[in-house]
């Protein structure tokens, strides 16, 4: 295609390129060789210990736990933030005029823009046991304040909520816009044959729009793994561990109760070996070329 | 690289010679050895249907695509590679392809500022050319306030301005509604007389051929089916898929077995039909079978004078075409296409029997295409 | 024909509620910013109360906010920068130039933005920790250029591939070479969704906190820790001054919305115009 043979490729890529492989690979080469170890933050002497760190991981109750809390939260999470942005979605491009879907497209990428942590704040304001906003009507009514955060079942739908709030109404502007972009003679076909609204986007719109929709629930699924700022906003992982993920437990091994640096690292490398996996196939879906 | 490095006189007169042009794409090869020489002042349109190669070898032309063998002079020099701009070339694209974040103005002087023409320069060519393409209101807008036919004017202009050795257009009436692209293949006729510049065209569309060129190169799957003016192209197809594709109505085309009679004469028969046509004009030793050929407009009537030969069959379709009617007669499946004037009024399902204009029928071979007409047969 | 249908009635309900769902609890907390304590606390909710600046005035005078709002804008702005000026060329290069590692390299690029901030600020700790440039600036740019170049390419590419190859044809017919092409022709045509695609990569690392966390512990710590820390003032947490801090922590990337809406749109465009 190019008529000459020009070092531009190289000019432009090189520089971005190198820095990215340096930026990436130098800390995944140490984790790996940390977590081989048996590092604590705050002393010189450590010692190759091979694959105990990994050994003990699996028979380590609080790990387990946090596998356990990670996986609830990503099917959780990921299946209301999808259910939640079909329907907003469909609801919009059915019965909202051009105007008032702009104007609701703006007011859904509102939550996801804000920082986490911010979003944490905001919610864990209104739902305050004695003056959120939101209990207040449950404690108008009965009398009794409303403390979500107290049962461990409770406490991880309501961070959940949040992540869905954040997500599912950024996700429900995506699906707008996709189904925007779908040709309308489909629909057309479809209501000449009789077909009535719901099944016209059951059946038509929304299996045209699958593979995108694959796309969408998979970014979601590698986004919820970094629930941290929520929950340590929120909850501190707490009550007890019912909330303590993947990586608040890694953080907190690391960082804030033993510096046991050695034994993150190796739930980091974990962590990282699954997003690679889930990754790969997130790319070998969407480009099967 | 090729043996042919000095040219002779005469080839060093031509404005574009290609030599063995060849294109690959990897293990596919999709040009074959094409040559031509465009001569200076020459409007040159590369015709064929999508896929045939001539938008490629256009982009060879213009150095946007490599050169994978052969040798290509402009001017008498050798460009094979050498950049666009030291080609002496100017394009103009289909999609036009204008700068669309600036002005009119700036769009056509890009070009210029590159060659640090001075400001003044540059400001008398462009009015000069804004002038004679009628964009002088224009100048400050954007290509996207444009409609279409202006933006190809633009585009026009800015491949003017540049006074290229030769012009080189890539399908620029595609994209327009038919009434505008009339209007504008007669613009670019005109601008051709005045600037004489040497130019080569491609389309697809066999009518802006014919009005256009000087001669037409009808290429198919990266070959060159014929180069020739566009009354020998049309009068004598050097093959089978040249007469189907010039001409509107297509001719009609089916095979016939070759029968020999007295007189210098043969028969052919096929279809339920006849035709007889004087063997002297044609190769037919030995052959069984050919292809007959022969123009819609090149039927009429039976009249008394006919004696037994043409094809009968009951009127299937007729498509009125104002002057004319354009009948479809068929019979057992079989149909042959003839133009009558609309006074004749046919009626669908009306017998009716043709017969051809023998000095107008065209003969191919059933296998290759190749036309069988001798060189020295006379056409009226 | 549109009838006004008991459903459409109730869809446009089910809208509304939730658009004021993306708004309230924000307006809500921005209301609250401007409270005193005692309104806070009452146990039925105050819309009406006298409003006070005495939050605001408080977070903005304390050194640590200032310094984290210094952090946070030059660490943010840095990253963004440097991820623009690699991250642009690199993504035109990669859209416009057919590579035998193109895809490869692509691929690399977007799994970076996938990796678990946990998994990747645990081995930089340790690494910082031993070049001795543990809570500075200088790591969190370092560590959030990763971020910001990732995300600059990732969206950049298909910006780049939306500019039609026939302008740029044009432009080497014109006799541009391919740097003055990518400087005259392909940035200016593809620049709003650039700008959305930079926006997008400021808002990320303005937002990120997990990795300024573990990477900092009182120099460098961004806008975000010292919102979060300031939650954990002993039991009385002060409400209004959280509230106040929240809303300065989340104004720089409300304000994109406007910009990152008109990016949404410009990208499902091109896939309109396309499909």
């Amino acid at each position: 295609m190019r008529s000459h043979k020009t070092r531009l490729p190289a000019v432009f890529i090189g520089p971005g390129l190198l820095v990215l492989a340096v930026l990436a690979l130098v800390p995944t080469v140490f984790a790996i060789a940390i977590s081989l170890q048996d590092r604590e933050l705050g002393q010189a002497d450590t010692g190759w210990v091979w694959f105990s760190n990994y050994v003990q991981l699996f028979s380590d109750r609080r790990f387990l736990n946090s596998v356990r809390v990670s996986l609830v939260w990503e099917v959780l999470t990921v299946s209301a933030t999808m259910a939640l942005a079909v329907l907003m979605g469909t609801l919009m491009h059915r019965c909202a005029t051009p105007r008032w879907r702009q104007v609701l497209s703006m007011l859904f990428i509102v939550p996801v823009l804000l920082p986490r942590v911010s979003a944490a704040f905001v919610w864990k304001f209104a739902f305050h046991p004695l003056f959120g906003l939101i209990t207040w009507p449950y404690k108008a009514i009965t009398g009794e304040p409303l403390d979500l955060f107290a049962d461990p079942v409770l406490a991880l739908l309501t961070v959940a909520f949040v992540d869905v709030w954040q997500w599912g109404l950024f996700f429900a502007v995506i699906v707008l816009k996709l189904l925007e972009t779908l040709p309308p003679q489909p629909f057309e076909a479809a209501r000449l044959d009789h077909a009535k609204t719901w099944e016209v986007y059951a059946y038509v719109a929304l299996p045209m729009l699958k593979a995108p929709l694959i796309s969408l629930a998979f970014v979601k699924m590698v986004e919820s793994l970094r629930a941290f700022d929520l929950i340590y906003v929120m909850t501190r992982g707490g009550p007890g561990i019912s909330t303590e993920t993947l990586d608040m437990y890694a953080f907190s091994q690391g960082f804030i109760e033993s510096g046991r640096i050695s034994y993150a690292s190796s739930m980091a490398v974990l962590m990282m070996v699954a997003s690679t996996v889930a990754f790969t196939y997130i790319w070998k879906w969407t480009k099967p070329s | 690289m090729s043996a042919i490095t000095s040219l002779s006189p005469e080839q060093k007169m031509s404005a574009i010679r290609c030599h063995h042009l060849i294109k690959r794409y990897g293990e596919t090869q999709v040009v074959h050895a094409f040559d031509l020489d465009v001569a200076d002042n020459e409007f040159v349109v590369f015709l064929g249907p999508s896929g045939c190669g001539k938008s490629t070898i256009l982009r060879m032309l213009a150095g946007l695509e490599d050169i994978s063998g052969g040798d290509l002079h402009i001017g008498g020099q050798r460009v094979n590679d050498l950049p666009p701009q030291e080609r002496g070339i100017a394009m103009v694209f289909q999609n036009y392809a204008l700068y669309p974040h600036m002005t009119v103005r700036d769009n056509i002087a890009f070009g210029l500022k590159r060659l640090k023409v001075p400001k003044a320069e540059i400001d008398s060519r462009i009015k000069e050319v804004s002038d004679t393409l009628g964009l002088e209101r224009y100048l400050q807008r954007k290509p996207t306030e444009l409609s279409g036919g202006q933006q190809q004017r633009v585009a026009i202009a800015r491949a003017m301005i540049k006074t290229p050795k030769v012009f080189l257009f890539d399908e620029p009436l595609s994209n327009l509604d038919a009434k505008l692209r009339n209007h504008m293949r007669i613009e670019i006729a005109k601008l051709h007389q005045t600037l004489k510049t040497t130019t080569v065209y491609v389309t697809h569309d066999q009518h802006e051929a014919m009005t256009l060129a000087d001669r037409i190169v009808l290429l198919r799957d990266g070959r060159i089916e014929q180069v020739g003016t566009p009354q020998e192209i049309f009068e004598r197809p050097r093959s089978a898929f040249v007469a189907g594709f010039i001409g509107t109505p297509p001719m009609n085309l089916r095979e016939m077995a070759v029968h020999g009679l007295d007189g210098g004469q043969c028969e052919l028969r096929g279809g339920g039909g006849s035709v007889r046509v004087d063997a002297r004009r044609f190769a037919l030793e030995g052959r069984a079978r050919a292809t007959l050929g022969v123009r819609p407009a090149h039927l009429h009537l039976e009249t008394a004078k006919s004696n037994g030969e043409g094809f009968a069959g009951e009127v299937q379709l007729i498509e009125y075409l104002g002057n004319e009617v354009l009948v479809s007669v068929g019979q057992g499946g079989e149909e042959i296409a003839v133009l009558l004037p609309s006074a004749a009024g046919p009626r669908l399902g009306e017998p009716l029997r043709l017969v051809a204009d023998a000095q107008q029928v065209h003969l191919f071979d059933v296998a290759t295409g190749a036309s069988l007409l001798r060189p020295d047969a006379v056409l009226h | 024909m549109k009838k006004l249908a008991i459903g459409t009635l109730l869809a446009r309900l089910a809208l509304i509620a939730a658009g004021l769902s993306a708004l309230v609890p924000v307006l809500w907390t921005f209301l609250n910013s401007f409270k005193n304590r005692v309104d806070i606390v009452s146990a039925v909710p105050k819309f009406f109360f006298t409003p006070t600046l005495d939050n605001y005035l408080y977070v903005l005078n304390r050194e640590a906010v200032a310094a984290g709002l210094v952090n946070s804008i030059v660490v943010a702005g840095a990253a963004v920068i440097i991820g623009a000026v690699l991250g642009l060329p690199a993504a035109y290069a990669l859209a416009r130039y057919p590579l035998r590692w193109g895809n490869d390299i692509q691929f690399f690029v977007l799994s970076m933005r996938f990796l678990p901030p946990v998994a990747v600020a645990i081995p930089l700790m340790v690494i910082w920790l031993q070049l001795e440039l543990y809570d500075s600036r200088i790591a969190l740019i370092a560590t959030y250029t990763l971020l910001t170049l990732s995300t600059v390419i990732w969206l950049a590419i298909p910006a780049f591939k939306a500019v039609p190859k026939e302008v740029e044809e044009a432009g080497r017919v014109d006799g541009y070479g391919p740097y003055a092409i990518f400087f005259r022709i392909a940035l200016p045509i593809a620049a709003r969704s650039l700008v959305g695609a930079i926006a997008f990569g400021f808002v990320l690392v303005w937002n990120e906190f997990l990795i300024a966390l573990m990477l900092t512990t009182s120099e460098a710590k961004t806008l975000p820790i010292v919102a979060s820390e300031l939650s954990q003032l002993g039991r009385d947490v002060p409400w209004g001054i959280l509230n106040a801090s929240v809303i300065l922590l989340s104004l720089p990337p409300l304000l994109m919305v406007g910009v990152l809406s008109g990016f949404l749109n410009a990208a499902f465009k091109r896939k309109r115009e396309a499909a």
